[in-house]
């Protein structure tokens, strides 16, 4: 007991708070695009009743969704090299693993989504004469993408804690950056409590948002 | 063409199970404690009295809303040094953890307990129960039912989450991994064969409770998310 908190060897490491900060966005930006739009391309395997589509896409998800995404990012980053001719960045390693997990999550969302449309909308949109990817991009889609919104947000928050894990390969972002104020300045308290601080402000706002839309789609249906 | 050989993995396999053994154990010791103060963050944050429910209210946002990683590092380095005692890496993962699956938990507690009908409060204040005997004879045994599936999804995510412990040296299965790879320059093989056990485990556990939430369904029983 007794510490006495002091964060003036925090503040005077703005500038690597803020290289860390931009590497955060950076890895988050990469994996929040490549798994929200690749877990369509799997969900729509998951509910399609071709078995050439629907048994990969369960494949795929049942194995990003049980096994634990640190291990995948170690796998991408020490054991894929091996079998490719080239070496694979921290960056790399991080956002494939990140990616390929959220893909498997964000899949089960879309299929969810996608199934609580009712079939009435479907054999509406048929008799019109439409074709089935025009049914699923103007009719389900639009109507499903409300009811996933919270769940997706959840996504995007769960993935923005994802990208600490990048850190584990020594990619630089906000994490890494406060091991290295940590150990230079030998500030632990502050500088660990800084970070958390920080992950809070960033994610507190988007939790809030994940409430209210979870709260209006409760009420609109 | 790259030559796979397991034999430097399975003559390791004393290490692997040793690892599995330590992930089992750090997961049932969070598990034991995030179910436990779980359910008492949730009776707090379901107070009547503010100074119970905003408390409980703020430790959950936090845990739910920072990363594991930066509360395992912060129990780990920063903690020590303000309250002055030696923390191992298995003591500050196993608080890191209970904390974090009691933040999930208590949610999970809360959405059981706000779904039982306000009815069987009543009933039960009718025959004379008391709020703590209606919670614990009438709510709660109905609630727990519904909360099974979140439950073991919890576990499950729980289970994934100790791999972090590695990144503070305690020697769970990740961690002797990380050790086997740099003993036989066998990264490739290594992480593989780790995968495919986390996979092996995680997955049988996720059937089971797929089994159990199939069979809570068909015996009518609405369950909580």
């Amino acid at each position: 007991m007794g510490h006495r908190w002091d964060f003036s060897s925090v503040l005077a490491n703005t500038d690597a708070l803020l290289v860390g900060a931009i590497g955060t966005l950076h890895i988050f930006a990469i994996c929040l695009v490549l798994g929200l739009s690749l877990g369509l391309v799997v969900g729509l395997g998951r509910y399609s009743r071709n078995g050439w589509f629907y048994f990969p896409a369960t494949a795929f998800v049942e194995f990003f969704r049980n096994t634990p995404v640190l291990v995948q990012i170690l796998w991408f980053y020490f054991a894929l090299p091996i079998l490719l001719p080239f070496e694979i960045s921290p960056l790399a390693a991080a956002s494939l693993g990140i990616s390929l997990n959220s893909a498997a999550f964000s899949a089960e969302i879309y299929r969810g989504g996608i199934q609580s449309i009712e079939p009435g909308q479907w054999d509406g949109a048929r008799a019109l004469g439409m074709r089935w990817g025009q049914v699923m991009r103007r009719i389900v889609l639009p109507q499903a993408i409300k009811r996933m919104l919270p769940a997706l947000t959840n996504r995007a928050i769960e993935i923005f804690k994802m990208t600490t894990l990048a850190s584990a390969v020594a990619y630089v972002e906000l994490l890494q950056q406060g091991k290295l104020i940590a150990s230079l300045n030998f500030n632990p308290i502050e500088a660990y409590t800084a970070i958390a601080v920080i992950f809070f402000i960033c994610l507190w706002p988007l939790v809030q948002l994940s409430y209210l839309l979870e709260r209006r789609l409760r009420r609109d249906e | 063409m790259y030559r796979w050989d397991f034999s430097p993995v399975v003559a390791n396999a004393d290490l692997l199970v040793a690892g599995l053994l330590n992930t089992l154990k750090i997961t049932g010791t969070a598990l034991v404690f995030g179910v436990a103060l779980g359910l008492v963050l949730a009776l707090l944050r379901l107070s009547q009295q503010r100074l119970a429910s905003w408390p409980a209210g703020f430790v959950i946002e936090v845990f739910r809303t920072t990363p594991p990683l930066v509360q395992l590092f912060w129990f780990f380095f920063a903690l020590p040094l303000i309250v002055g005692i030696e923390m191992t890496p298995f003591m500050a993962a196993a608080v890191t953890f209970s904390i974090q699956s009691a933040a999930f938990f208590a949610e999970v507690f809360r959405a059981g307990i706000v779904s039982i009908e306000r009815g069987q409060w009543e009933g039960a204040r009718a025959i004379g129960m008391t709020r703590s005997q209606t919670l614990q004879r009438i709510v709660l045994p109905q609630a727990v039912k519904r909360m099974i599936p979140a439950f073991m999804e919890r576990a499950i995510e729980l289970m994934k989450t100790t791999t972090l412990v590695a990144t503070i040296s305690y020697a769970d299965l990740l961690f002797a991994a990380n050790e086997i790879a740099q003993k036989t320059f066998r990264p490739l093989e290594t992480f593989t064969v780790v995968a495919l056990i986390y996979f092996v485990v995680i997955f049988a556990v996720s059937l089971i409770a797929r089994q159990i939430e199939r069979r809570l369904a068909v015996s009518g029983e609405s369950t909580v998310h």
